[in-house]
């Protein structure tokens, strides 16, 4: 049989590699079982099945391929969002525009991986003991230091940027220059900036990977049909499919974890495409279903012996939800820019990336270069708008730059996903609510990062610009954080549930606090430790 | 007034109304009457499953035409705008509002209109057609500064 890389191809219509599903027995109780398979959930199962560990992926979304995507925003959006209902509450002002889509993520095999655009900074020493460093002064924030550091992540870090084929990492070559990049650079460098390049980002500058290099269609967010973006659904899955361990079940949604008189988990209760239910027993269960459906599912999992959710003793599950500082600025110019072609974020500012308090606020952030389409632009760049001041913005279209910012938010326990017990989704079970306000760090943050965005478009001659609020968010963190001690937190230093020990998170809501980055690196980076971490213990007899 | 709430269905009066009503809100001098039209009637369209905006619409078009003490399609450009503001925190008015934001700019003659190419992956992306055609600002370093 051929490798499954080799199978991989590109006819017109879109790259698609076929991907190997073995048939585990469903009380065969020697199978990890993972949900999810985006940056974490995909990840950790490919590690797993290379360590010859028979793993059963559940994944909530159908099987899309490059040719399935489309090259069109709204029809790519409801082909694989995740549209399920949700709540919302809070003084973000998503709640009152978007109120039944708090997150923008996506709902096929390969997850969130699917939409994501590729950029890959790795988080900074410092973003690993923001309550060490950060100090006082942050009332309402609920600082905590990761348990682990920068040195315990880099060597996952490398194996993770080597994996995705990071640009500008391990010998992998830049992404060129593109029209939003060269206004962007250009910006930066005459205010005064240096960080700036179009990297480091997951898409393939070069064939990598038996994926070929980017065509710079300007449409990563709806898939990528190329197949040069980095996600588990083209290259880790399968990979995984050709080691004969891997069982991946799309349209399997999992409703409850399931555990034994002993405080161990034994299973997960399923729903398959017919809204059958199934019990798929399990030696561990690894969690990676983005940060609100985790803590959904971990919440839904309540029971007589676990009251307030699966491994909630700290009562920390679903607090704590981060979704980082963002925002936009799309600058008008004289002349055309054309920012929807090629690589949709392959830019990045990083001089703001750091911890600067004169500022007058505590941690960074970067500016990404972001294109949308008309389609979304109208949706998105002032939501609730209209009239000439809009129909300006959108009539310059062809003559806008964009950027996107993403810096650190702070953890409030607050800021909560929770089970809306009034409101059921199509199964009849709650739909998860998510709660948010910005702290006045967030704030400070996003007027200062909307100014230098505009600054530097003023820099090249912008004639106007729009600051535009945040999207419904696309980084999901937090609601399930590591913590060292027990009672201050969901997980330990390995994403390992401190109540139960063959519990595993393996997704973002692991993270003790935000960072700056975008999270999928670290998502990727933190997968891979995890995996040797269950390997050990499934060889030793931990799990 | 055409029965919007009756038959579910567009006749040329509603969606004239309701034609004037989507291009005062989102004037564009570019674009002509035809995505305007398509826009309105996708509108139309969608009333057959949703009572609710069918019946705020019936009688939203109605009241656009007496509130400002003349038909509607009868008010200067600024008459209709402060009417529409007036009338801006109404469900009828965000009901068109926000299915105008979805239909009139997915519309390939709106996005033909905005200079913008649409889909690109069957024409090879834009790797050889110009992604990088910009050429009024120099060529940035895409390296790391090191």
């Amino acid at each position: 049989m051929a490798t499954a890389q080799s199978n991989g191809h590109t006819d017109g219509q879109g790259f698609a590699v076929p991907i190997e599903s073995a048939s585990f027995a469903r009380d065969d109780g020697d199978v990890v079982v993972v949900i999810g398979s985006g940056a974490g959930g995909g990840t950790l199962a490919g590690e797993l099945c290379q360590q010859g560990i028979n793993t059963v992926v559940l994944e909530a979304g159908p099987h899309l391929t490059g040719p399935d995507y489309e090259n069109d925003e709204w029809p790519a959006f409801n082909q694989m969002a995740w549209l399920d209902n949700r709540t919302t509450s809070g003084s973000w002002r998503v709640a009152k525009d978007f109120p039944n889509l708090p997150a923008w993520t996506v709902k096929a095999v390969g997850g969130t991986t699917t939409h994501w655009a590729g950029a890959c900074p790795r988080f900074k020493d410092y973003e690993f003991k923001v309550k060490s460093e950060y100090g006082g002064g942050l009332d309402g924030a609920n600082l905590a230091d990761w348990p682990i550091g920068l040195a315990d992540l880099e060597p996952y870090y490398d194996k993770a940027e080597v994996k995705m084929g990071v640009t500008h990492r391990h010998g992998r070559p830049a992404l060129p220059a593109n029209n939003n990049y060269k206004v962007f650079a250009n910006g930066a460098d005459r205010v005064g900036y240096t960080g700036y390049a179009t990297g480091p980002y997951a898409t393939n500058a070069e064939p990598y990977d038996d994926r070929p290099a980017s065509i710079q269609d300007g449409f990563n967010f709806q898939g990528d049909k190329n197949g040069s973006k980095w996600s588990p659904l083209v290259s880790d899955l399968p990979k995984a499919g050709q080691t004969g361990n891997l069982d991946l079940r799309p349209e399997c949604q999992a409703v409850q974890i399931t555990h034994d008189s002993s405080n161990r988990v034994d299973g997960v209760l399923y729903l398959d495409s017919d809204g059958n239910l199934h019990h798929q027993r399990a030696s561990a269960v690894c969690v990676a279903c983005n940060a609100i459906e985790t803590a959904r599912l971990l919440l839904l999992s309540a029971s007589p012996s676990h009251p307030d959710g699966l491994a909630n003793s700290s009562g920390q599950v679903g607090r704590n939800y981060m979704r980082h500082t963002t925002g936009s600025v799309y600058a008008r110019f004289d002349q055309p820019v054309k920012m929807w072609r090629g690589e949709t974020m392959a830019g990045i500012v990083t001089d703001e990336a750091g911890h600067d308090p004169d500022r007058g606020f505590a941690g960074g952030y970067y500016m990404e270069t972001l294109a949308l389409g008309p389609p979304f632009l109208a949706a998105f760049v002032e939501p609730g708008s209209w009239g000439p001041d809009f129909t300006a913005i959108m009539d310059a279209y062809e003559r806008t730059a964009g950027l996107w910012i993403t810096g650190e938010d702070m953890p409030q326990e607050t800021n909560r996903v929770t089970l809306n017990t009034g409101v059921a989704d199509e199964h009849g079970l709650p739909v998860p609510n998510v709660h948010f306000d910005d702290h006045p760090n967030d704030a400070a943050m996003r007027e200062h990062a909307w100014a230098r965005g505009e600054a530097m478009y003023d820099a090249v001659g912008a004639t106007g610009a729009h600051r535009t609020t945040p999207y419904p968010s696309t980084h999901n963190m937090g609601t399930a954080r590591m913590s060292e001690r027990a009672e201050d937190g969901v997980v330990n230093a390995f994403g390992q549930a401190h109540d139960v020990a063959n519990l595993f998170v393996s997704d973002g809501s692991q993270f003790t606090s935000g960072a700056a980055a975008n999270p999928t690196l670290t998502i990727v980076a933190l997968a891979i430790r995890q995996a040797e971490y269950i390997g050990e213990q499934v060889r030793t007899g931990g799990v | 007034m055409a029965e919007v709430a009756t038959t579910g269905t567009a006749d040329a009066t509603v969606l004239r109304a309701l034609t004037d009503m989507v291009r005062a809100m989102f004037p564009h001098p570019s674009f002509p009457d035809g995505p305007y039209e398509r826009c309105a009637q996708t509108i139309l369209d969608a009333t057959v499953g949703d009572l609710r905006f069918r019946t705020q619409l019936h009688q939203g078009l109605r009241d656009l035409d007496s509130i400002g003490g003349a038909p509607f399609a009868q008010l200067d450009a600024g008459a209709k705008l402060d009417l529409l503001r007036g009338i801006s925190n109404t469900e009828f008015f965000e009901g068109v509002r926000s299915r105008v934001i979805t239909s009139l700019y997915d519309d390939r003659e709106v996005w033909s209109l905005l200079g913008y190419e649409g889909p690109s992956f069957a024409q090879g992306g834009y790797a050889q057609r110009g992604f990088a055609d910009l050429d009024w600002l120099p060529d940035p370093r895409i390296e790391e500064a090191s």
